[in-house]
């Protein structure tokens, strides 16, 4: 059966989508759960998708790789080094205050990109990795092989949801919100607030790697230029405060929202006269820039703002 | 909120679902970087692709007279919103075929997220990247210029027949210059030449003079500079010359620039040559189309990628014809018919001619501004290198190489 072309226009915008939610939640867990103002998210994602891309794809002449292991192990491995080089971030920074911390996390992310580009005998350096697998090639093809990795970044994204839930309900997510709000009185209780805030910021690095390593495969090839912060760092952050921070539901609302205004509006401006194809891109920008001021305005706790969540203890105090 | 948003989706897309359901409309992709990093690229090469629109529609229209039309869409140079465009340009715009991607990134994600899974073919007028050229694409993704692995190789011709055997090499560090700085030196070493030094260096910098001396030691006859004439070329000369590391240069297109000459003057760069990606020896039909574009538009046909960019979508439109109907398959089947010899050749502007001879049932064969455009197994095509000096304050090309 033929599926008319609109329905894979929404798989194209789901993948994407499903990809920007899973950043969205991890930078949740970070920002929204824990108070740390990450703006290194593009170094995450190029560590998880360069982890993915080296140990999936096919062998090269021009740099490490050809270990074609299997890609829920890549994805996993992805999650480990970004944890891993988040917790060393994290061991060095958490301590810093919000907008240092949101210094020093540019800076590293800008060092992870230079070492990429630099790096060539790991990452071929500036001209990306290609050939990189997508889930279950030989089994799916064409059109087939869209709608099967729509589903495996939403089995992905509904992962991700089910562990930022349980983190946010547990006694541990209670600490973090208690450390976010008010750390010196966390502290005074008894918290270790540099462990949570450690703890907090690895677990969100992890699924910021993964979402790395979705892209790489939906691309099959990357490259440093697809980790530019525009593109990521940005668009996540507004994607999440739009949505609602602190709120899961609202970090992947936030996503598909933000990611429809982003690539909808094209849809209309391409309505213009065709002699406006320039302008009309630029208009096209304008258009997303007001959408963007009009729903941050609108909805200053985002879309669907923080609830916390009750206590299941009812003589708690 | 969420619904007012969703609602306004809804009614945009319906809005656009008539327009695509126009049935004598023949829609043909264009996925161009307008906003983004290769913004002063687009006006001419968006020019180029409406004068071969015009050119099609001039010629009595294409299968039978239908209006030949380019949907632009705004890929903005990057892999994410380049899948983006492209997949609204093939599964809501329902086109026929996509010329584009103007980066590499952008083109091979775009080509594997989207076109080859939608079984779509895909001409990009500008992606030099080497890695295009192994990617599994079941013969969907084509390009027409060469890879720079070739520039690479020719520039290595041109420097030894110049009677220079021993250069140094300053790159740019990004895909364009590791690209090509790596098929030089291979290619300049097996034929006999030394390089004597090999240092990539970072763009946008203020000085280079730390990576010059090391350059200058190294007892170079001249330096070869890979890298764009506005992000670090024209100071690399320039520290150069004025700290005396080195008198002679050679570029690549990146630094033939008029950026360049206004920099240093024409005087330091008399010994100096360049390397780009030429148009063949100019023809009747070449020459009749530059002036038209330059009458049309004003000015730009001598701009980069205006030659390639009509061609690429003359080329699409010449298969759609060949192919009868706008079936997908079709048309990317047709491509290699309609380009590569044999066949009788037509060229820019020849379009009525184009199309009569296939209404005869003849092969074709179309020889563009650009090339001869011979695809080969990988969709990739030889091309033009011409070698350039500078003169006056502009440069002129003394010898093509093929």
């Amino acid at each position: 059966m033929e599926l008319p072309g609109f329905v894979f226009y929404f798989i194209t915008f789901f993948t994407m989508g499903g990809i920007y939610a899973i950043l969205c939640l991890a930078l949740n867990m970070q920002w929204g759960f824990g108070g740390l103002f990450n703006a290194g998210i593009a170094g995450f994602y190029a560590i998880g998708a360069y982890t993915g891309a080296i140990l999936t794809a096919a062998g090269s002449d021009d740099h490490v790789g050809g270990f074609g292991l299997p890609i829920l192990i890549g994805l996993v491995c992805a999650g480990i080094a970004s944890g891993i080089v988040g917790w060393m971030i994290a061991r060095i920074c958490v301590r810093l205050k919000a907008d240092y911390l949101a210094m020093a996390s540019i800076g590293i992310a800008e060092i992870i990109r230079l070492a990429i580009v630099n790096e060539e005998w790991l990452t071929n350096g500036s001209l990306g990795i290609s050939r990189i697998p997508r889930p279950l090639e030989s089994v799916f093809s064409g059109r087939q092989s869209e709608v099967f990795f729509v589903v495996f970044v939403w089995i992905v994204v509904a992962v991700t949801f089910l562990v930022a839930r349980r983190l946010q309900v547990s006694p541990w997510g209670r600490v973090m919100r208690a450390i976010r709000d008010n750390d010196a009185a966390a502290a005074s209780v008894g918290k270790d607030v540099q462990r949570f805030r450690t703890e907090t910021f690895v677990v969100g690095a992890i699924f910021m790697g993964v979402a790395g390593a979705l892209s790489a495969h939906y691309f099959k090839f990357f490259s440093p230029d697809a980790t530019e912060p525009l593109l990521i760092t940005f668009l996540a952050w507004v994607m999440l405060i739009a949505g609602g921070s602190g709120n899961n539901i609202g970090a992947v609302a936030g996503a598909l929202v933000i990611w429809a205004i982003w690539s909808l509006t094209e849809v209309v401006t391409q309505q213009l006269p065709p002699d406006w194809a320039t302008r009309s891109s630029y208009i096209r920008m304008l258009l997303v820039g007001l959408l963007l001021q009009f729903v941050l305005q609108r909805f200053r706790s985002g879309l669907f703002p923080e609830k916390s969540p009750k206590l299941r203890v009812s003589d708690d105090r | 909120m969420k619904k007012q948003i969703l609602m306004a989706a809804v009614a945009a897309l319906m809005a656009a679902q008539p327009v695509s359901g126009w049935a004598d409309d023949v829609k043909v992709g264009a996925l161009m970087g307008i906003t983004g990093p290769l913004a002063n690229f687009i006006p001419p090469i968006l020019n180029a692709a409406k004068l071969a629109e015009a050119d099609v529609n001039a010629g009595g229209g294409i299968l039978g007279g239908n209006n030949f039309v380019l949907v632009v869409a705004d890929g903005q140079a990057a892999a994410q919103p380049s899948v983006d465009a492209a997949s609204k340009l093939v599964n809501l715009e329902n086109v026929a075929a996509v010329m584009g991607g103007l980066s590499s990134g952008a083109t091979i994600a775009a080509a594997n997220a989207v076109t080859i899974p939608n079984k779509v073919l895909q001409v990009s007028p500008t992606a030099t990247s080497p890695a295009l050229t192994d990617i599994e694409d079941d013969d969907h993704v084509y390009r027409i210029v060469p890879s720079d692995n070739y520039q690479g190789e020719v520039l290595a011709n041109i420097v030894l027949d110049e009677g220079l055997n021993k250069v140094a090499v300053a790159y740019v560090n990004n895909d364009y210059g590791v690209g090509i700085a790596n098929t030089f030196k291979t290619a300049f070493e097996a034929k006999g030449g030394t390089i004597t030094a090999f240092e990539k260096h970072e763009d946008k910098k203020n000085s280079y003079r730390g990576e010059l001396a090391t350059l200058a030691s190294s007892g170079a006859d001249a330096l070869v500079v890979i890298a764009y004439a506005a992000g670090s070329g024209a100071k690399i000369v320039k520290q150069s010359l004025e700290n005396g590391f080195f008198d002679r240069f050679v570029g690549t297109d990146g630094l033939r620039d008029d950026i360049l000459i206004e920099q240093v003057g024409a005087d330091a760069l008399a010994t100096s040559f360049f390397s780009s990606p030429t148009s063949p020896a100019e023809n009747a039909l070449s020459a009749a189309l530059r002036k038209r574009f330059d009458e049309t538009y004003g000015e730009g046909s001598d701009k980069p990628f205006v030659d390639q960019t009509y061609d690429a979508t003359m080329l699409i439109a010449l298969a759609i014809e060949k192919a009868g109907s706008t079936d997908r398959a079709a048309v990317k089947n047709a491509l290699r018919e309609v380009a590569n010899a044999p066949g009788e050749v037509v060229g820019p502007g020849e379009w009525a001619k184009a199309v009569k001879l296939i209404a005869e049932g003849k092969d074709i064969n179309y020889e563009g501004a650009s090339g001869g455009h011979e695809f080969d197994e990988n969709g990739d095509v030889a091309g033009f290198i011409g070698k350039f000096v500078v003169d006056g304050d502009s440069y002129k090309q003394i010898a093509i190489f093929e």
